[in-house]
């Protein structure tokens, strides 16, 4: 393994391209260059990219400091704002109930289940609210974190919100002037297969031949190694997850207005509008379904929704730009010496912000398994695939978890719960919640992206407290004594918090004058 | 904390001030913040550490007083034992404010201001601060002498601290305590010089420590820490 040729630049090829060259010893960069490998990032110099992943996880932390980049640096060039999970509107009526699935864990979550003792010990709490302090905390427009907390690290955990495009032209920077990345922009005309199938070297127009020993598919939806050339199949989604459409456009804040401090979900009569607030602008779309409704409903839809929360003057302005898409993912994501990374490998709704962490663990996953000494990719391809399948069977019982709980009686929430659109693994998952709250065991693996306590917010979310108790078990009471404990433990930490943390605005701003100490 | 006045004779003729030290007149702290150029005079009393500033999350160095929050083991109705007392809190309870200024060179020019509320305020014990014919007294001499210094510490401070930020040299730890009565007393929020760092510093970084002034406050910041001993004695009486 000498040489990895990933095509594309945008988030996908960028972060993949970072995650690479900063685990490995770079030929040309390091003095052990025989021992070094050389990363390309070859882009297309006029082809757009894509640009809505705008919403990241906490794994994104670790991901950036490990690549060695600066939070200061990074929040101030690419329009950061910090995201500390979603708040989801109107999911479970039409009501404006609202609840939170946010990214820190409930109280003591490591040794207690809370969701067993909460309807007993705080009946009048909502789950959120008496296990976690972030949501108190986003509702006030909170941040994460103070001036005085070192990059990275956390009061309440957090993700980002980004600008998509600022964020590739930022990791381009860092990727080729701090880490040795070459990077070729030209037009891949055709590709070049050895005796055994394997990509041999890419045909550029201006360059020749590009050979390599891996490549890595970042071309988006066109999917050009991966689906074009190799027409490896995709998965469709289509009859489980309804959404093929989306509305998205830009708006400017209002003076002095607060930054939110979670990506807002707000269910509509045949889908859902995200809102992201970045330091500089929200980034607001309607994805729905085309069988329940037409453009220009669904342009209604998003223009009541800008004229509500942004002012009836700028809801006139907007011209949003419409996608579509077809929610589907590869039946193999790594195929002889070629593995897709980022909308090439598949693309649902972004309902829980799944693009830009599945190219993180992609790229993790390509340096655990990679063979540097052998010519065979094949056992790591096997693993690779393994575990991206289980990961996007995942994303799909957990996105479908958010419409089987709705009580919406419009016809596409009506279909979205429809029992033959449920995989199985939910429904049995569902049945076994009736009885006993998610715990550990329900996300039984080392690398899952949902942690089980992401199932019970969302349930209890959606559905109010549980209704089971464990008071046939011996260890009820012991139980129960340290259930109390944690509750005051967290009405504790809510006080704290709300005294002490800055709004998410004010924390942005100080990033800006003062930056973030490393320790 | 009551909006600062400008100090002038009109209004302040019959100002006093309470110049000795109590528990009465002092702020209820365990730290002050000090400049690397009385260093050499902290260090004989006081461990030197660094707090971040909750504004800005900079870095400052303090000195300590005491190992808990509020608790100053130096300050009895005795007065403050101690050698030296630090300028922040000799220059007490006056304030450098920045005046427009068109003659000055950047616009603006010092001058000096009062908290008004401060309890070292009196018309009846203390010092004057101006003669009946409006000329500032002794007293009000040295309080702009030490507010003088205290200006010129902050720039100095401001870059010795980015310097030790920029080699890496800070790090955070906990000063953890156990007392006499066999309880623990934990201190979060203090940083301090790690020392295998600062001998790990290449010639040529210790050559511009030198020529910038920093290279002896960073060692007096390290031959300070032999006062928390001191501290703990002066705490249990041992």
């Amino acid at each position: 393994m000498k040489h990895i040729v990933i095509v594309g630049g945008g988030s996908a090829g960028w972060l993949t391209a970072g995650i690479l060259a900063s685990k490995y010893l770079l030929a040309g960069s390091d003095p052990d260059a025989e021992l070094g490998i050389q990363i390309t990032l070859i882009e297309s110099p006029d082809v757009p990219t894509v640009g809505v992943g705008e919403g990241t996880w906490p794994s994104m932390r670790t991901t950036l400091k490990d690549m060695g980049i600066s939070e200061t640096e990074f929040i101030r060039a690419c329009d950061v704002s910090l995201k500390q999970g979603t708040r989801f509107e109107g999911w479970h009526t039409r009501s404006a109930d609202h609840y939170y699935h946010p990214f820190s864990l409930p109280e003591g979550y490591h040794q207690t289940n809370l969701a067993d003792w909460v309807a007993e010990l705080m009946p009048d709490q909502t789950f959120e609210n008496a296990v976690c302090a972030q949501a108190l905390v986003c509702e006030r427009g909170l941040s994460a974190k103070s001036i005085t907390t070192p990059e990275y690290a956390f009061n309440l955990n957090y993700g980002y919100h980004l600008d998509a495009g600022k964020f590739a032209q930022f990791l381009r920077q860092h990727c080729t002037s701090k880490l040795g990345v070459d990077y070729v922009q030209d037009h891949v005309l055709s590709v070049n297969e050895d005796a055994d199938g394997s990509i041999k070297s890419l045909l550029i127009e201006k360059g020749g031949q590009l050979a390599g020993d891996l490549f890595i598919d970042c071309t988006g939806f066109s999917a050009k190694l991966i689906h074009e050339h190799y027409q490896v199949p995709y998965k469709s989604l289509v009859g489980v997850l309804n959404n093929d459409s989306a509305l998205a456009v830009q708006v400017p804040y209002r003076e002095g207005q607060e930054i939110a401090s979670a990506t807002h979900s707000t269910a509509q009569e045949s889908g859902w509008v995200w809102d992201i607030g970045l330091s500089s602008r929200r980034g607001i779309g309607y994805v729905y379904a085309s069988e329940h409704s037409t453009d220009e409903q669904a342009y209604d839809v998003l223009n009541r929704y800008v004229s509500k929360n942004c002012g009836d003057a700028l809801a006139k302005s907007i011209e949003p730009r419409r996608l579509s898409f077809s929610p589907k993912y590869l039946e193999k994501f790594w195929y002889k010496n070629c593995v897709a990374i980022g909308l090439s490998a598949g693309f649902v709704e972004p309902l829980e912000a799944s693009a830009l962490v599945l190219i993180e663990t992609s790229a993790k996953a390509i340096v655990d398994l990679l063979p540097m000494g052998s010519k065979s990719l094949e056992s790591a391809a096997n693993r690779f695939n393994q575990k991206m399948d289980y990961h996007w069977l995942q994303i799909v019982d957990f996105l479908k978890l958010h419409y089987v709980l709705s009580e919406r009686d419009e016809p596409y929430w009506r279909e979205s719960r429809n029992p033959d659109s449920i995989p199985d693994s939910l429904t049995d998952y569902l049945n076994v919640w009736k009885y006993r709250s998610p715990w550990h065991q329900d996300a039984p693996r080392i690398d899952e992206l949902f942690s089980s306590a992401s199932f019970q917010f969302v349930l209890y979310g959606m559905g109010g407290q549980p209704s089971h108790t464990r008071h046939h078990f011996r260890s009820a009471s012991s139980e129960r004594q340290k259930a109390i404990g944690h509750l005051h433990d967290n009405r504790k930490r809510v006080e704290h918090w709300i005294k002490t943390l800055p709004t998410n605005r004010q924390f942005i701003e100080k990033v800006g004058m003062h930056g973030l100490q490393k320790i | 904390m009551s909006e600062h006045v400008l100090l002038n004779h009109h209004d302040h003729l019959d100002v006093k001030i309470l110049s000795h030290h109590s528990p009465e007149l002092e702020e209820k702290t365990n730290f002050t913040m000090v400049f690397p150029i009385e260093f050499r005079d902290i260090q004989s009393q006081y461990p030197i550490f660094f707090q971040k500033n909750t504004e800005t999350g900079a870095f400052y160095p303090i000195a300590l007083f005491g190992l808990e929050p509020g608790e100053n083991l130096f300050l009895s109705d005795r007065g403050w034992d101690a050698s030296y007392i630090p300028l922040m809190i000799q220059k007490q309870p006056f304030f450098i404010g920045l005046k427009h200024d068109e003659s000055a060179e950047d616009g603006r020019s010092m001058v000096v201001t009062m908290d008004p509320s401060s309890p070292r305020i009196s018309t009846v014990d203390g010092e004057s601060l101006f003669n009946a014919d409006g000329s500032a007294t002794e007293f009000l001499n040295e309080k702009m002498s030490v507010l003088e210094h205290v200006h010129q510490g902050h720039e100095h401070s401001d870059e010795f601290v980015q310097a030790l930020s920029e080699h890496s040299l800070l790090e955070q730890f906990v000063l953890e305590l156990t007392m006499e009565d066999g309880s623990t007393n934990q201190m979060l929020g203090f940083y301090t010089v790690k020392e295998e760092s600062v001998q790990a510093l290449s010639g040529d970084v210790l050559a511009d420590f030198s020529a910038k002034g920093f290279l002896m406050p960073l060692f007096m910041v390290l031959a300070s820490h032999a006062n928390v001993r001191a501290l703990i004695q002066k705490k249990t009486g041992v």
